[in-house]
Order: C-alpha cells, then structure tokens, then sequence
C-alpha cells in the first residue's frame, strides 16, 4: 500500500470512476459513466440485460479495459495498477464460477492456496466460510451436486476468501428459485452490516431496494437516473392496486364510493370487471378495501404492485431507448 | 434454508472485518500458483467415473482397429516379420495425443465461460499459470491413459516390441509430448475461439487429417501419390515413425530428438499466442 495509493480528500470513495466508456467494434457498451461509491455503502446498478452492467464490473475487475475514462478501486487505478486492485477484490459473476469437479471446501482452499495462504491457513479459512454460509454439511461434496442456491452461496464465499475491500455482485440472483434469492439477499446484507463495500448489479427494483444504499440506473451504457429507492419508485409514479370484482353493476358502486374517498380509479382496458386504483400509501390501500366493503362489492381477486424496473424506465421516458 | 442474521446474533465470527488495512494475504510466486492450479486438474484422478472412460475409449478403439485392419499386414508394402499390433499400438498411442489435446482445449472453453476463468482472472495470480497449471495436468492425464493403453496392449493383444521396455517408453515419452504440444495447439485455438462447439469441429477435421493422412494404419507406400505425399510430412507421421523405430529397438539419438524438436517448436510457437490471447478474452 506504500505506492500509489491515493491519500486526498476522496479517500472515502472506495470506487470512484470518471468519464468511463467501452466500445465494442461501433456499439458503446458504455458511455461516459461517472460514479463513486463510498467505503462501507453499497450501490445498485440497475438495468436490463445490455445495459452496460457486466461491462462496468468487468472493467472494475480489470478484466477488460475502458475504452476512455478512468476508475479507480481501494485507491489504484484499474488499468495501472491491475495487480493491487484484484487483490484488494472480490468478483461474483452471473454464473456460479466454482470448480465443479472439486468439493465445496477445496474450491475454496484452492482459492485461499492461490493468494497466498499455507494448507492449514487455507483450510482453515474454508471451514471459517463454509460455516457461516452453511454449507459445512455439504463442504466434502462435490460442487456439481450442490443446488442452485448453494453454488451462489459458494461462489460468494469464493469471493471473499481475501476479505476483499470491494465486493463486485454481478447479478448474484439470477436464476434462483425465491427462496435461495431471499437467503442469498440476507448473506449479502449481512456482509454489509461487517463493513463490506459493495457494487451490485440486478434487474430487479426490488433486489436492489432491498440491499442498496443508493441505485444508479443505466440504459444503453449510459447513467439515465440515480438516488434511493424511494427515490426512483416516487418517479415511477404511484403504485397501483387492482381490484376485480363480480358484476358490472359493483363496478358501477365501488368507482362512487372511491371517487367520494378521494382515489381516482380507473376501469382496466382488458377487463371490465378489474378496477384499477392509483394509491401512493398503505392508508390508501385500507381505504380500496373499505371503499369495496362500504359499496357491498363481493371482491373476487386483489392485487397490489411494486414498481418494477420497467415504470422506472417508463417514468424516465427511456422505454423505447431501453429495450 | 434458516437465515443468516439470526446466527450472526450467536457469536458465529464475522464474515468480513471492517475495513482491513492490507490484503489478508501476501500472493502466491508462480510455481506455487502453477503446482496448486495443475493438482486442481488432477483431482479427476481419484474419481475412477470420470478417470475410466478416458482409459477404455483408446482401448476400445484398439480391439476395433487391430481387428478390421489386420489384413494389411499381409500386404507387400508391409514390413515383413512385423505382427500387425507392434506395427499398430506406438501409432496408437502417438495419435491418442490430438484427442487429449483437443480435450485440453475443450475444457478451456468450457471454462472459460462458465465463469471459473473469470475468477482466476479477477485474482492477483499470473494469466499464464492458468494455462500452464492445465497444460501439465492435461499431459499427465494423457500418460495415464497410454500407459493404460500399453499394458492392454501387451496383456490383451500380445504386444512384445523388439525394442522391449526402453522402446515402450520410448513411444510413450513422444506421445505425451504430442500430447503436450497439441494441447497448447488446441489451447491458443479455445482462447482465440471461446466457444467450445466452434473448437469441436475445427479439432475434428485437424483429428482426421493428421490421423488418417499418415502412417499411422496403413504403411505410406501402399497410398496414392498425392496422399502418399502429404502423409510423408505430416508430423504426424514423424511421431509415428520415431516411436515405431524405438518399439522396433531401432533406437539412435536423432530418432528421439527429432520428434521431441517438433513439439517443442509447437510448443514454443502457440504458448505465447494461447497466453496472449487468454490474457485478452474475457
């Protein structure tokens, strides 16, 4: 740490990058992308596939190198100083990238021996991680047989076999069943309360609002929105709640007694029969069920959305530029 | 699945200390990361599923060919006193190297993209030992299966070359270096190509023209003209010919040497290439 290493006053920003853009052949894959997370926070890249996502945390990484623009990470240049920015990492990509020939627990002792540790230091490291992210039961298996969800859980253990001082999430949910995304958001948020510095990308509003500190939107390699959760879900507009009923005539009844209760519901397009009702807190998803009740509506089915990914976009105008 | 924070409240230690001040390790030196990436490789070796079917294959290939084939031997162009399977089993083994090669260069991509190749790369350890780690473990794999295929050999068919156990040994040290040599060949191709059903049919095609335009079945006298031609150069049959040599106890120096040369020409030629664009692929 002697060298190169930045003592100034953005010492605090963990990663910092400036003006970064990648371009493939003619497609800018990224353009111009400004951002700096601080130490001990976590930012959530939100986009689609072919956002730029994996772009930015492979150059993070240094596993590809911009095209323009600087980034630095823990302090060192990525393109400069490679070797002291990925020992101070830890990568978790959108596949489960452990051997899978090998068990649970020499994947990670293979991992520890290659940064230096000695066999017992290894192993002993292994058991340490193989325990906290329970999968001691199974740490003499072989990765091949282990579940979708285990693979994840290995594969991050793999990432922070280091105690690396930033942690790259590339899409770590993908293609989990709920269950594991849940036990896998609470070994990230858990990681997180210890310290860790997090840069994690998704395509989901939800997984992001529940694990980031601050959310950078991108679209087509540029930043297109940023700020909390809340933030982005109040530009997206309301949340809607919709409510099908019986007969036309209840439709008829409930619409008066939700207009006289303030909300301003609207008949779906599709079904004449669902009603849809903007509401922008929980007292006012109450006041759709009273109003059904008070109106003497049978309610046959009740929904209520979150905004997804797709109303950010949509309330940012970039719809059509995204997809 | 029972969460992980309530076991965080048990004392369980802390997945991460705040803010360490230096790596928690010091790095590895490259034969340190060479040695442990090239045992990871050889692990397959304690599992007998994934060591047998690259131990039967050959010899299953063996019974076939030593059979269908057996009647060149009675045909002018063949070496007189010669039985068909000493004249058979050094080829054998010597053209087992490019399908060893080719795995090497197939379990590269399929590395490559399932991500394992990102980590190492995302790690402060050398490009190259990745390579390097496949490349000795790839080789070693193939020895065990020519040794297998050796001892099938004398057992099963009554292999007994003139040139006894050194000329054996002789022609299984030019088959691993083949081996060895097209395993960099299949490599530099994997890191240039990515995909493993793009190396598949290119490595079948160089499979069936180094095999089958060469000496390695038939003798070359016995070929038309054009092939007759193509097969005398084909390094291929250099191999061949040096191994047949030493298992017929013809053995001088330059019959070693020459065969060796070639692959480390290879060798020194496509390991630079295959690093250099491993380095680049991401």
């Amino acid at each position: 740490m002697k060298d190169g290493r930045t003592k100034d006053k953005h010492v605090d920003a963990v990663i910092e990058v400036a003006g970064l853009s990648k371009t493939f052949g003619s497609v800018a894959a990224l353009d111009d992308v400004s951002l700096s997370v601080q130490k001990g926070s976590v930012l959530g890249l939100l986009g689609h596939n072919g956002a730029g996502k994996t772009t930015l945390v492979n150059i993070l990484s240094t596993l590809l190198r911009p095209s323009r623009g600087r980034a630095r990470v823990a302090g060192f240049d990525v393109v400069g100083d490679g070797v002291e920015v990925r020992r101070r990492i830890g990568l978790t990509g959108q596949y489960a990238a452990v051997d899978e020939t090998l068990s649970g627990r020499d994947n990670l002792i293979l991992i520890a021996r290659l940064l230096g540790a000695g066999r017992a230091e290894a192993a002993a490291r292994a058991d340490e991680l193989l325990e906290i992210f329970q999968l001691s039961d199974a740490a003499r298996r072989r990765a091949k047989t282990y579940s979708g969800g285990m693979r994840r859980r290995l594969d991050l253990a793999a990432s922070l076999v280091g105690r690396p001082d930033v942690l790259f999430l590339d899409e770590p949910t993908t293609g989990l069943d709920p269950v594991a995304r849940r036990g896998l958001w609470q070994v990230v948020e858990r990681l997180v309360k210890d310290g860790a510095t997090v840069l994690l990308t998704t395509q989901y509003l939800d997984e992001a609002d529940y694990l980031a500190d601050s959310i950078t939107v991108l679209a087509k390699g540029r930043i297109v929105a940023s700020g909390t959760a809340e933030e982005l879900k109040g530009r997206a507009g309301s949340r809607n709640v919709s409510v099908t009923l019986r007969t036309d005539e209840a439709v008829l009844r409930t619409t008066e007694v939700l207009r006289r209760s303030g909300l301003d519901p609207a008949p779906d397009d599709e079904d004449g029969l669902v009603l849809i009702v903007p509401v922008h807190d929980s007292t006012e998803i109450a006041t759709v069920v009273r109003a059904t009740d008070e109106a003497g509506a049978d309610i046959a089915g009740l929904a209520y959305a979150e905004p997804t990914l797709d109303d950010v976009y949509m309330a940012l105008n970039h719809s059509s530029a995204v997809r | 699945m029972s969460t992980v924070t309530e076991q965080a409240a048990e004392g369980r230690p802390a997945i991460d200390e705040p803010g360490p001040a230096a790596p928690r390790y010091q790095g590895s030196g490259i034969l340190r990361q060479i040695s442990v990436l090239s045992g990871r490789s050889l692990r397959v070796l304690r599992d007998p599923a994934m060591v047998l079917p690259g131990v039967l294959e050959p010899i299953l290939m063996l019974t076939v060919f030593s059979q269908v084939f057996k009647s060149v031997s009675q045909t002018s162009a063949f070496p007189p006193g010669v039985s068909y399977i000493d004249f058979l089993l050094p080829a054998f083994l010597v053209t087992s190297a490019v399908s060893a090669g080719l795995k090497s260069g197939v379990a590269l991509t399929t590395e490559m993209n399932n991500g394992i190749i990102a980590r190492f790369r995302s790690m402060p350890i050398h490009t190259g030992s990745v390579l390097v780690g496949r490349s000795i473990a790839d080789t070693a794999l193939a020895g065990v299966n020519m040794l297998a295929l050796l001892v099938a050999g004398a057992l099963v068919f009554g292999f007994d070359p003139a040139g006894g156990f050194l000329g054996a040994a002789g022609c299984l040290a030019i088959a691993m270096a083949l081996s060895w040599s097209l395993g960099w060949v299949f490599m530099a191709m994997s890191a240039w190509l990515r995909r493993p059903e793009a190396l598949q049919p290119i490595g079948g095609i160089l499979n069936l023209v180094l095999l089958f335009a060469s000496n390695a079945f038939v003798p070359v006298e016995g070929l038309p003209g054009w092939l007759r031609t193509f097969a005398s150069v084909n390094p291929m049959s250099q191999a061949i010919t040096a191994a047949r040599d030493l298992s017929m106890g013809e053995v001088d120096a330059g019959t070693l040497l020459a065969p060796l040369g070639i692959c480390a020409v290879i060798v020194a030629i496509t390991a630079p290439l295959a690093i250099r664009s491993f380095r680049r692929s991401a």
